[in-house]
């Protein structure tokens, strides 16, 4: 997701395509919110995770495995 | 000063030793429940008639006949959670016999109310509640945190000794640290959890909050089930990592937090160490994606075109932008726990703990839950996550620790240790209290000193 207007397009033909209802104030708060989060998920987004193994049967209470 | 007033403990062996009668002290408590309540909002529901049958059927365990609270989060066998929202999406909750219920009822506790909480779990202040925001007992304009919003307002404005919290992204130790409380957020899957609504939770705990580390430790031992012996620890390794944890928290809470772990290392004669966690700026977007995923399942269209009026604009709108969120992202969230718990674990083999402050500032003001920090203003929420979530991204346990004022308001220092290392957190709290005399657990808000 993009930010801007790009997110406006996003928002408004995910939210028509899933049929999830939305009124203005809550596009507001949608929009507001992913402001906040948007930095943090385009770096997520964008790092190198390629090399990173996947935790198989994460067990939380303890460290990882290995 | 009444026998409500005690510590945990106190009322424990007072009860224990005949001292102290278990039937008029639940009578204080609902008394007292009517006389600060109003101004606190901190409980939501009580139930006269069920805690005196607890009292009366309580067996003889290391809370016998002691008051409690449990935040809105777990089922009681007469009332079921509402998790301080006119609806849980997806959710038909229902009265039963959670984990959290049982184990303080084997214990010999006395479940004497409901404490709010934030709504959904979903926010670091306790400013939205179906039942209206409860209100900090230091400042009755300011956020108690959330999103154990009640049980810290309970037990900051007296009205008991102990609550039942509950910490998916750092939910016990925000509201902690803006009460003045020690609250710990134990490793996951330590403490009793049956009977939550989010039944495949990998990053909630319940977990006790306390006006000391003593009463937590007797709280979280009858929540784990087990005794978690004390110990007077020296040489702690404890890391530090500066930045953003401290160079972006408020002036007055890091001179606090600074002068606390100055304090800490000076009793344990422990060293500390400037350590670096790679890729830490992945852990918030990583632990919102994982926590969200946790309910995702029932955030269908259906069910989100169903969200009622009563709950907040601002949930009806998150609810509906978690609907949105892209697969790939939550995947590449899980890839970055995988890496953050095996960075966290390579740490832990270097040192006995982390510290930095719980919260970067003091609890904002209900109606402007802002905060300044030298990054800039910004939501309280958005810098309390950052300083909190990599404890229930990764597991490992974490506690707040009561450490100062900062106009006049509480600071808190966190501390966050290897997993199953709950004990060694509060041997830590209880080192640091002897180093400060304790005068930061016996501070109590002017309102009720």
């Amino acid at each position: 997701m993009e930010a801007g207007s790009a997110f406006q397009r996003y928002l408004d033909s995910a939210l028509e395509s899933f049929g999830i209802e939305a009124d203005e104030t809550e596009r507001a708060v949608m929009a507001g919110v992913w402001s906040i989060w948007e930095p943090g998920m385009n770096l997520l987004r964008d790092s190198d995770l390629d090399g990173v193994e996947h935790e198989l049967k994460a067990d939380l209470s303890s460290p990882p495995a290995g | 000063m009444t026998a409500l007033d005690l510590p945990l403990r106190e009322q424990a062996a007072g009860i224990a030793s005949g001292e102290i009668d278990a039937g008029e002290l639940l009578d204080a408590c609902l008394a007292r429940f009517e006389e600060r309540n109003p101004e606190l909002n901190a409980i939501v529901a009580t139930f006269p008639d069920q805690s005196r049958e607890m009292l009366e059927a309580a067996p003889d365990g290391p809370l016998r006949g002691v008051p409690v609270v449990i935040k809105d989060e777990w089922p009681l066998p007469w009332r079921a959670e509402t998790v301080g929202a006119a609806a849980v999406p997806g959710v038909t909750t229902q009265p039963g016999e959670s984990g959290p219920y049982r184990a303080l009822r084997d214990a010999g506790a006395v479940i004497a109310g409901i404490a709010n909480m934030h709504e959904l779990g979903s926010g670091s202040t306790g400013n939205t509640s179906v039942y209206g925001a409860a209100h900090n007992p230091w400042d009755l304009d300011r956020c108690p945190g959330g999103s154990s919003s009640g049980p810290a307002a309970s037990v900051a404005g007296g009205l008991v000794s102990g609550a039942i919290g509950a910490d998916g992204l750092g939910s016990i130790r925000y509201p902690a640290a803006y009460c003045g409380l020690t609250g710990l957020k134990p490793t996951f899957g330590r403490s009793a959890m049956e009977g939550h609504h989010i039944r495949n939770t990998e990053t909630i705990v319940s977990g006790p909050l306390c006006r000391d580390a003593a009463d937590c430790r007797l709280l979280a031992s009858a929540m784990f089930g087990e005794e978690l012996g004390a110990e007077e620890r020296s040489g702690l390794r404890i890391g530090v990592i500066r930045d953003p944890f401290w160079s972006d928290s408020a002036p007055g809470v890091r001179e606090a937090c600074e002068s606390a772990l100055e304090s800490l290392r000076s009793e344990v004669g422990g060293d500390l160490f400037e350590v670096e966690l790679p890729d830490q700026d992945l852990i918030l977007p990583a632990a919102v994606l994982v926590a969200q995923s946790e309910e995702a399942a029932h955030l269908t269209p259906l069910n989100l075109n169903a969200l009622p009026e009563e709950l907040s604009v601002l949930n009806r709108g998150v609810l509906k932008l978690r609907g949105l969120i892209p697969g790939s992202l939550t995947a590449r969230g899980f890839l970055a726990r995988a890496q953050a718990r095996r960075n966290l674990a390579q740490l832990f083999e270097r040192i006995d703990l982390l510290a930095w402050p719980t919260v970067p500032a003091v609890a904002p003001p209900l109606t402007d839950p802002t905060i300044e920090l030298p990054s800039g203003v910004t939501s309280a929420d958005a810098g309390n996550a950052r300083q909190g979530v990599i404890a229930n991204l990764t597991g490992v346990p974490g506690v707040n620790v009561p450490v100062g004022l900062d106009a006049g308001l509480p600071v808190g220092l966190q501390l966050l240790g290897a997993w199953g290392q709950d004990a060694l957190l509060l041997d830590a709290a209880e080192a640091l209290e002897r180093a400060t005399d304790r005068q930061f657990v016996e501070l109590r808000p002017a309102a009720i000193a």
